[in-house]
């Protein structure tokens, strides 16, 4: 009996292992993909630079997600959320002055928040499970980085310059996303 | 901003001309509205270097030196590239220039003729979707069983790549192609990579042609530039050594992949994983398929008419004389069928009537000794007994049958003739086992002595000693319907009167109890 009980232990645990393995590498390719056509779509929104020169700025995006260092996987996923969460709050303001395309702004913003959803949803897994010590100074860091983001627009009064600006900036963004969901594969 | 006052200039021969563009444009604090409408830009990652070139489009008059000047998208100064100011080739290589890969870098390139500008195309790009991956060079050594590929790395990795990203958004894919056959290989690439890279593809066939290609897999999902394909024929090696090692490698291998499905599949059971029982249907049943898709026919059943009448026997008695007369019992009764096609067996006895069948048993039958004489015939002691048809028939059982012995003449029956009758007798005593189970008792009539189209079988005489053999298990045998069926030589076995019939007619082959018959 107990030896069955240990057979079936095992068992369990090699199986798990094998479905978190695959499940992680499920999460990665998704986010992968997600973040490629998010920065696919905004960079269809047309946007010169030439002529924003003057309203250049530097946001100062934190240093750790900058210099790509590597995380664990639970702060990962809190960082790409809160990524997500932010994007997605920044492209719902005025951008009647931009001469977007309407549609692709909703398409992206379906993208992001589908994808928003989606680690929301894993992340109260996360929390519920696991007894885990968040990495809050990071966040600290990204939510001052987004606060100064939407600050900017307001002062420039959601100008044509200030979203192309702001655009060049979230590329950015979506490029250090990529790298962070690589580590998920490690 | 005015950009002039901010822009920082490699050469001092350069100051003048760009003061002069600076002014020009004063007013403006971006780059000049000329748009790029007259020129192609393109940035492509070719042997590590970072190359920026542009074509003009359909424009007459060719200038003969550009100067390319570029700015980042976060603040900083616009900078003029020293070694693409006045060059005369229609691109300019930016290595270590961009160090910053996911970055949006603003551009001009003005194209002069003598001191007029002819030209000026501007343009912005994120360089990380926008750079073109060329693939590296590379060489290919061959052996016996194995290539070496070497991939030429520069000596020291640029600046743009550093960072770690060299690792992200360089994957490198070598391709190994043989016949039909294309393998992919993906080498670990990391910043300390100096020089060429060496990778070797093993685990290949001797004196076999392979192709190799290289390229890098753009993350951005762009366009996939492949390297020109170079092949070599493999050595030919020492094919015993090689193929012996191989096949025992490869039973080994098979072993080892047989033994671990069969593990695993044994400890899935033992943990009630798995059920390997079988509970098909019956239907897909497959065993008696044959039997199902050819169905035994039945057994060729041969239904003998039998009816069971009462016999007054005279009891013979001796009276020392030595004619031939009463000898009578020896002659055989040919075997006579009926309109019905009913073959009748042996003697029949006939009941004397319904009112005695009711209480009539068959011990009662059993006894002839207590028979009462009859009085039509005053002269013979009245002995009847049960008679039985004909022997067993084929394909009946015998395990059902309740066997008994009745002693009586046996008539030819030309459809078992030559069945194995269990019969057995010496002179006139026939003894004959019959299957009750499989045969139809018919009970006849009250008004007719013998049924129609039965032989009149002349009186004949038994030797009484065997009438006890006569069991009651008979009826027992035969089943639920218990009515008794024998004649009994009493009176008071009688049969009931509504089971007697005086239809002789066995035209009906179909046995049912309106016709008399009593199926067993």
């Amino acid at each position: 009996m107990t030896s069955r009980c240990i057979l079936q232990t095992t068992l369990l645990l090699y199986f798990s292992t094998m479905a978190l393995a695959m499940s992680n590498d499920l999460l990665r390719s998704q986010l992968s993909s997600s973040s490629l056509e998010c920065q696919e779509l905004l960079l269809q929104l047309n946007g010169t630079t030439e002529y924003c020169l003057k309203d250049r700025i530097n946001f100062e995006i934190p240093e750790e997600i900058e210099k790509s260092r590597q995380f664990q996987k639970e702060d990962i996923i809190l960082i790409t959320h809160e990524m997500f969460q932010k994007i997605f709050d920044i492209f719902r303001r005025n951008i009647s002055r931009t001469g977007w395309n309407e549609t692709t702004v909703e398409n992206l913003l379906v993208k992001l928040h589908w994808q928003k959803e989606h680690l929301e949803i894993i992340l109260e897994d996360v929390k519920e499970k696991e007894n885990f010590t968040w990495d809050n100074r990071t966040l600290l860091h990204l939510k001052k980085y987004y606060l100064r983001i939407v600050q900017y627009l307001k002062a420039k009064e959601y100008s044509i310059c200030a979203w192309t600006i702001v655009q060049a900036e979230i590329c950015r963004n979506f490029f250090f996303l990529n790298i962070l969901t690589d580590y998920l594969q490690n | 901003m005015v950009w002039n006052q901010n822009a920082s200039l490699i050469r001092p021969q350069n100051l003048y001309l760009v003061v002069c563009i600076s002014f020009v444009f004063s007013v403006s604090s971006a780059f000049p509205d000329l748009s790029d409408k007259f020129c192609t830009f393109k940035v492509t990652f070719r042997n590590f270097r970072l190359i920026l070139s542009w074509e003009l489009k359909n424009y007459s008059v060719v200038p003969d030196r550009y100067t390319f000047q570029y700015t980042a998208i976060r603040p900083n100064q616009v900078k003029i590239v020293e070694h693409c100011s006045n060059t005369t080739a229609s691109s300019c290589d930016l290595t270590d220039v961009w160090e910053v890969l996911p970055e949006t870098y603003t551009f001009r390139v003005d194209g002069f003729r003598g001191n007029t500008t002819l030209v000026q195309c501007s343009s912005n790009l994120f360089l990380v979707t926008h750079m073109s991956l060329e693939p590296p060079e590379f060489d290919i050594v061959g052996f016996t069983d194995h290539i070496n590929v070497l991939v030429k790395f520069p000596p020291v990795i640029p600046k743009i790549l550093g960072g770690g990203v060299l690792e992200f958004y360089l994957s490198l894919i070598i391709e190994e192609q043989s016949g039909n056959i294309v393998k992919k290989h993906n080498p670990k690439l990391n910043e300390t990579i100096t020089g060429n890279f060496t990778y070797v593809i093993d685990k290949l066939l001797p004196n076999t042609n392979y192709c190799v290609s290289v390229y890098f897999n753009p993350r951005n999902l762009g366009e996939v530039h492949r390297s020109p394909v170079k092949c070599i024929l493999l050595q030919p090696g020492q094919e015993t050594e090689s193929s012996e090692s191989a096949k025992i490698g490869g039973i080994i291998t098979m072993f080892v992949i047989a033994a671990v499905i069969v593990i695993t599949i044994i400890i899935l059971k033992r943990v009630g994983y798995i059920c390997l029982k079988n509970h098909f249907p019956k239907v897909l049943n497959f065993y008696n398929f044959s039997t199902w898709v050819f169905p035994e026919m039945p057994p060729l059943e041969t239904v003998a008419f039998v009816e069971v009448i009462h016999v007054n026997r005279k009891k013979k008695v001796w009276d020392y004389n030595y004619d031939d007369e009463s000898d009578s019992n020896d002659d055989t009764a040919a075997p006579q069928t009926n309109a019905g096609g009913y073959t009748m067996h042996g003697l029949v006895g006939r009941l004397l009537g319904p009112a005695s069948a009711s209480s009539a048993t068959p011990e009662d039958c059993m006894e002839p000794d207590s028979e009462e004489p009859d009085p039509s015939e005053p002269d013979t002691d009245i002995d009847t007994e049960p008679l039985v048809p004909s022997g067993p028939s084929p394909g009946q059982s015998e395990g059902t049958s309740g066997a008994y012995e009745c002693r009586g003449k046996q008539l030819q029956d030309p459809i078992t003739e030559e069945d194995s009758w269990s019969t057995g007798g010496s002179g006139d005593k026939i003894t004959f086992n019959v299957n009750l189970s499989s045969v139809f008792m018919r009970v006849l009539d009250d008004d007719s002595e013998v049924p129609p189209g039965l032989p009149s079988f002349p009186e004949e005489t038994y030797n009484l000693q065997e009438s006890h053999s006569l069991e009651t298990s008979l009826l027992a045998a035969s089943g639920e319907r218990t009515q008794p069926l024998f004649p009994t030589p009493s009176a008071e076995c009688q049969w009931p009167e509504d089971v007697l019939s005086d239809e002789s007619d066995s035209s009906k082959s179909d046995v049912d109890i309106g016709d008399g018959y009593i199926m067993r």
